[in-house]
């Protein structure tokens, strides 16, 4: 029983981690149609930037997110303006992916030549800190990195829930031309939508660093993971990321648990296929346009 | 008429002058030239399927590990046949069970269209390639070697090098026959406007799963070959997320819009990263992306598109 329990919330705080490492991905293919390819080099780059700036600065990596997050803001702009947008603007769905790929694979080179292929991680002074509720036990840094995970969706949510913003964002992700009959300037909505994005794939990545250990090459990982978390929760909504985060972290620790490591991801990936074939629209549906 | 014969000749006449450059070239480039045609048969596959209809799949690996492992497990069942008939056996084990397999996953995944199509095929090759990994009958992590087939009087890279070019032949020939058949008027109608071809009476589903199957069937035949000459294969090697890109990369830096753009594409792709890009192997990777996004904002339609744009300027 204690084994069940302690699997579940693992699996949860596991979830939380994987429903942040997925907004991003989802708020682009919601809103701008694009499946990013770039979006786990972000997250990876976020998990890096925080490493420079523990070991270097000596900068606790909670810290380090609001700044990291403007500093991917400022390169999620510049690489939609830049290469993303004229792909978009080809018409061709496969050019603006073949983009993102490009870009991943300068991305991951820089990142290689930077810092080696070797694995690196984030230790904190208080990263070996287990608190004990009853006979379950919690790292103490999975616990801070669910909550700033929480916070983080949070903070996403209401800004394109209440801002100005967020409510041009939303038309455009119903409708582009109607947003532009409107008055809208659909292009400077898709990077900020970008921008927006990579800041939070970046805030990911520090959390992601301070609990799991990171290589340049694992940015696959995490756009894979993102993929079957939105398409599992359903593509463009916040609420469908958070579920499918959560139910992808549970499955998957209860596979490492009762099926044996080796499985895990083959599940994962099953549940990716058999929700495209049975709901393709994912579990909460998609508010956002048809993502045909 | 007149026009058809001449490229005919022109065809036979190229393989002849390909088929005889081993007996002239150093073994570097014997195998320089046989990973082009490999991925340049990959690559036409690949466009059998995204070519015609316009179904772009992310994971065509899927088939060239299927192939590869069929053709593996297949020789160990006849391990004193001769080499010519157990490569004869290999081939037709990947060719028919990646065929078999994809007529069994070709109802339930062409239901679906555009990105959804894409990413359902990404997630059937990470599925099978974690089964592989995972299941003891395909060598697990430890993989699966392969005999070596070659007879002792032929070098090994010229002996792969003539079977890759003979079966580049074949999936040219195929595909050219479909683009001059009703399948391939039917598919070029679903690429323009599904739901329109469907109502004019093209049988839709009937030609996808044709062109999906022999996509796949095909791609498991080549996978054999390229399982042969590794030698030894893992569910990495040939599961391999980057044989799926390589296609799509391919085929859009030659150009989709014709049968020699994914050959053309893979020729140039691999000769400026096997010999431009030799000596930078460590920006190898950046250099391979940098191209990329050249290619897709620049010209956008491969480099055949560019050849029949300036073809057209020059006509005016």
């Amino acid at each position: 029983m204690t084994a069940l329990v302690q699997t579940l919330v693992n699996g949860l705080l596991y979830g939380g981690i994987l429903s942040i490492a997925a907004v991003g991905f989802s708020l682009i293919f919601g809103v701008m149609s694009v499946i990013n390819l770039t979006h786990g080099i972000f997250v990876i780059g976020g998990a890096y930037g925080a490493l420079v700036a523990w070991s270097v600065l000596g900068i606790d990596p909670l810290l380090s997110i609001p700044p990291l997050m403007l500093v991917a803001f400022a390169l999620g702009w510049g690489c939609q303006r830049l290469v993303i947008q004229p792909a978009v603007e080809r018409g061709n769905p496969v050019a603006a992916l073949l983009v993102t790929f490009g870009f991943t694979l300068i991305a991951v080179n820089l990142l290689t030549v930077t810092f080696s292929s070797s694995v690196r991680s984030i230790s904190p002074s208080y990263s070996f800190i287990n608190l004990r509720v009853g006979d379950i036990s919690i790292d103490l840094v999975r616990l801070v990195a669910f909550a700033c995970g929480l916070a983080l969706i949070a903070i996403l949510g209401s800004f394109l829930r209440f801002s100005r913003w967020g409510r041009v964002i939303r038309a455009t992700a119903l409708s582009e031309l109607g947003a532009r009959l409107c008055g809208v300037d659909a292009r400077a909505v898709y990077a900020l939508t970008f921008a927006v994005a990579s800041a939070f794939a970046a805030a990911s990545g520090v959390l992601i660093g301070m609990m799991l250990p990171f290589t340049p090459a694992e940015e696959v990982t995490w756009t894979v993971y993102a993929f079957i978390v939105v398409t599992l929760g359903g593509v463009g909504s916040l609420g469908g990321a958070m579920l499918g985060g959560l139910l992808l972290g549970l499955v998957s620790t209860l596979t490492q648990t009762y099926l044996g490591a080796v499985y895990t991801n083959m599940v994962m990936f099953l549940i990716l296929l058999v929700t495209l074939l049975v709901r393709p629209n994912g579990i909460l549906g998609s508010a956002f346009k048809a993502s045909r | 008429m007149a026009r058809r014969i001449t490229i005919l000749l022109l065809a036979v006449l190229l393989i002849a002058a390909l088929a005889i450059l081993p007996f002239f070239l150093k073994a570097f480039y014997v195998r320089v030239g046989l990973s082009i045609f490999l991925s340049a048969g990959f690559a036409v596959c690949w466009w059998l399927l995204a070519g015609f209809t316009s179904y772009y799949s992310f994971g065509h690996t899927a088939f060239v590990g299927i192939g590869a492992f069929a053709a593996a497990l297949a020789l160990r069942a006849v391990p004193e046949a001769a080499p010519a008939l157990q490569l004869a056996w290999a081939l037709g084990a990947g060719l028919v069970v990646a065929g078999g397999i994809a007529t069994i996953i070709a109802w339930p995944i062409l239901r679906l269209r555009g990105h959804y199509f894409t990413i359902a095929m990404l997630a059937v090759a990470l599925v099978l390639g974690e089964a592989v990994a995972a299941f003891p009958v395909f060598g697990g992590s430890t993989g699966l070697a392969l005999p070596n087939l070659a007879p002792m009087s032929v070098r090994v890279e010229a002996f792969f090098y003539w079977i890759a070019l003979a079966l580049l032949a074949v999936v040219l020939a195929i595909a050219w026959a479909i683009s001059r058949s009703r399948l391939g008027y039917g598919l070029a109608a679903i690429r323009e406007d599904e739901d329109a071809a469907q109502m004019l009476g093209v049988p839709t589903t009937r030609f996808k799963v044709v062109a999906f199957v022999l996509s796949g069937a095909l791609t498991g035949s080549i996978g054999a070959v390229y399982a042969l000459n590794l030698g030894y294969i893992t569910s990495d090697s040939v599961f391999r997320g980057s044989l799926s890109l390589e296609m799509i990369v391919n085929s859009l830096v030659g150009g989709m819009g014709s049968i020699l753009g994914p050959v053309i594409g893979a020729a140039v792709m691999t000769g400026v990263t096997k010999l431009v890009l030799a000596d930078l192997l460590e920006y190898h990777l950046a250099i391979t992306g940098i191209l990329i996004i050249a290619v897709v904002l620049l010209a956008p339609d491969g480099i055949v598109g560019l050849w029949r744009r300036r073809r057209a300027r020059e006509a005016e």
